[in-house]
């Protein structure tokens, strides 16, 4: 009987480390990871004062980064918006030959390396590329100018919204679709008043991650953009070149703001998360 | 209206779900399409809604060619398994809904759509549930309220599929009643799905019942159980003993003495089998394994000490009190004056120059 208690007792204590022992590497590994590198980011952008860290960003090639990040943004989230939703319909509510192919293919922005995606659209739209004597025909200017920027773009966020109707519109399947075509909904009735309600959360959560990696990416766009300064820089690409003149403080202040945002994203998440249960 | 399916045809991908179905639907008819799952009963049901398309074959709504209309076009009412209420909406927007939904010249005033949700509500009997959600209803709620709105457009067909699948044996039955009398009320042609033979006894005026993508028998719920006129059909429908090869041989009940084949089966219900103490003519000695004395109806299990063959037979309790009770090891004599022979699909008992019915329809007779 009382060996038992003990042994018991030995069990549950064995348990408890096990648990402690991996809550904590789990903490310790963020933490390293993760809160220090948010920390360094935002006392290296202020450490010469609030003053520099407030000039730095409203110095007008800081500005014109920002500005042409959000209009990046502003066309690639709605764009990926409209693509998701009608890729994710087709996908879940039909079947078709080639199905599965479509649902690889959304995938390739994620598998391959941002520069790689970069260079293709070089090698399409670039002076040398396929495209190339086409668009210098009709002097219409893609790679080193904000239209490149945002293709590459749209491509690199492709897949945020989509993947994340997927699963949601499989779950739901089509029935309640289906019942309101038998109560006489036309197509567009349907999508409004059936469809739309039910995944508008999927929607919001997938814009807002869209809308974060559109306004954060680097690689691709570092490749078509060209580093203009004042003209097709946007706000990573803007870090990258004060840091590589040595200035700092500069370069923390910019890099403080696309840290606000994701910390604003993950904020907005946890909100939708909530709110769509 | 009435519907007619003229050599309807449906196959999915090499699936071949619905073959050559042919079925007359008279208005107001309350038919069911039973059969067991994969029989094609849905995919038939989904046919007649235009919620699916047929590979070949006519759907005729009042004589009028309807294969190619749309399944806004055929305005039927559709009662999904799972009810398909829309989970954002209110249970009173749910009923509005097809009435919402209609261009804005047929559209019904605000006024007359209120007065008409109260009135459905009225009729599945949820006043004041109308500014619910569907999860705060339980599964026989939910259902009504799906019937409700497939009610609002006034369809002039109802379609069912499995509609009480998903609720529990006790609601169930209390729907099967209320939706019976719904239909006595509204007299609309209404076609239910169901696999349960007793809910389609129970409820249809016409039962089809349907196995491989094929009818095999239509006709009133007394009908197809009395008569069978396949062995599925037989063994489908209600309790059956089934007998085959040497138990048949020495089973000359007419005086005809004719070979079985392996292919033939002998079917007969529990209570057509007559019980006895005593040997009669063409009786079969039996011992009784178990007896099961619940309700009005005594089974009684038995095991044929000729072929060792088990069987079933059922006598009311009236019947087993005459004959003074029964148990275990008790050894009687069975008589399967009313075995009905298949040799594969076809009818055997018509060799013997009598028609099927005059077989099943002889009253059992318990002789003690």
């Amino acid at each position: 009987m009382k060996s038992e208690l003990v042994s018991r007792q030995k069990k549950q204590s064995t348990a408890s480390i096990t648990k402690w022992v991996l809550i904590g590497s789990a903490l310790s590994f963020l933490g390293i990871f993760i809160l220090v590198p948010l920390i360094a980011v935002f006392t290296e952008a202020l450490k010469k004062g609030v003053e520099l860290y407030f000039l730095a960003l409203t110095e007008p090639e800081a500005l014109s980064a920002i500005k042409l990040t959000m209009i990046t943004a502003a066309i690639a989230v709605p764009l990926n918006t409209l693509f998701g939703l009608i890729a994710a319909w087709a996908i879940t509510k039909f079947e078709f030959k080639g199905k599965n192919m479509l649902i690889t293919l959304i995938d390739i922005p994620f598998a391959v390396s941002p520069v790689i995606a970069g260079l293709v659209f070089v090698l399409l739209f670039g002076a040398q590329g396929v495209f190339g004597p086409l668009l210098a025909a009709y002097n219409i200017k893609i790679i080193f100018a904000v239209p490149g920027i945002v293709i590459a773009t749209i491509f690199i966020t492709f897949p945020f919204v989509v993947r994340e109707l997927i699963p949601i519109m499989q779950e739901q399947g089509s029935e309640e679709e289906l019942a309101a075509l038998t109560l006489g909904a036309s197509g567009w009735q349907m999508f409004r008043k059936v469809t739309l309600p039910n995944i508008k959360w999927g929607v919001l959560y997938g814009v807002i991650l869209c809308n974060a990696r559109a306004m954060g990416e680097f690689g691709a766009v570092s490749v078509v953009s060209g580093h203009i300064r004042g003209l097709t820089n946007t706000l990573p690409l803007h870090v990258e070149i004060l840091y590589n003149e040595y200035n700092f403080t500069a370069a923390f202040a910019c890099a403080s703001l696309l840290a606000i945002l994701a910390l604003f994203t993950l904020f907005l998440k946890t909100i939708v998360e909530k709110a769509g249960g | 209206m009435s519907i007619v399916l003229k050599g309807l045809s449906k196959t999915f991908g090499q699936f071949p779900a619905v073959k050559k179905v042919e079925l007359e639907i008279p208005t107001g008819d309350f038919v069911a399409l039973l059969g067991p799952s994969g029989s094609g009963k849905t995919t038939l049901l989904r046919l007649i809604a235009g919620l699916e398309g047929p590979n070949s074959g006519e759907i005729l709504f009042n004589g009028e060619d309807f294969t190619a209309k749309s399944v806004k076009e055929r305005k039927v009412g559709f009662v999904f398994q799972h009810y398909a209420l829309f989970k954002h909406m209110t249970i009173f927007d749910n009923i509005a809904f097809g009435l919402k939904v209609r261009p804005r010249k047929h559209r019904p005033s605000k006024e007359a759509i209120n007065s008409k949700v109260e009135e459905l509500l009225k009729l599945v009997q949820l006043e004041g549930l109308g500014e619910r959600y569907p999860s705060q209803l339980s599964g026989g709620q939910r259902q009504r309220v799906a019937l409700a709105r497939a009610l609002a457009v006034e369809p002039e067909v109802l379609l069912l599929d499995e509609p009480f699948g998903a609720l529990d044996a006790k609601v169930r039955q209390e729907l099967r009643g209320w939706l019976r009398e719904l239909h006595q009320k509204l007299n609309i042609t209404t076609v239910f799905v169901t696999h349960d033979q007793e809910e389609a006894m129970e409820m249809a005026d016409t039962v089809v019942v349907m196995n491989n993508g094929r009818i095999e028998q239509t006709g009133s719920p007394e009908n197809v159980y009395e008569n069978p006129v396949t062995p599925f059909v037989y063994s489908f429908l209600g309790r059956v003993n089934e007998f085959r090869g040497n138990s048949l041989e020495n089973y000359t009940p007419y005086g005809v003495d004719k070979p079985f084949s392996d292919k033939e089966v002998g079917y007969i219900r529990p209570h057509e089998i007559g019980l006895s103490r005593t040997f009669v003519n063409n009786s079969y000695p039996a011992e009784v394994s178990h007896v099961n004395k619940v309700g009005a109806a005594v089974r009684i299990e038995l095991r044929r000490l000729d072929t060792d063959d088990l069987f079933e037979a059922e006598l009311s309790a009236e019947k087993y009190n005459i004959m003074g009770g029964l148990k275990r090891g008790d050894q009687l004599f069975a008589e399967f004056q009313n075995l009905v022979i298949f040799n594969g699909n076809t009818l055997r008992n018509s060799e013997f120059e009598l028609p099927p019915s005059n077989l099943v329809l002889r009253p059992e007779e318990v002789r003690s």
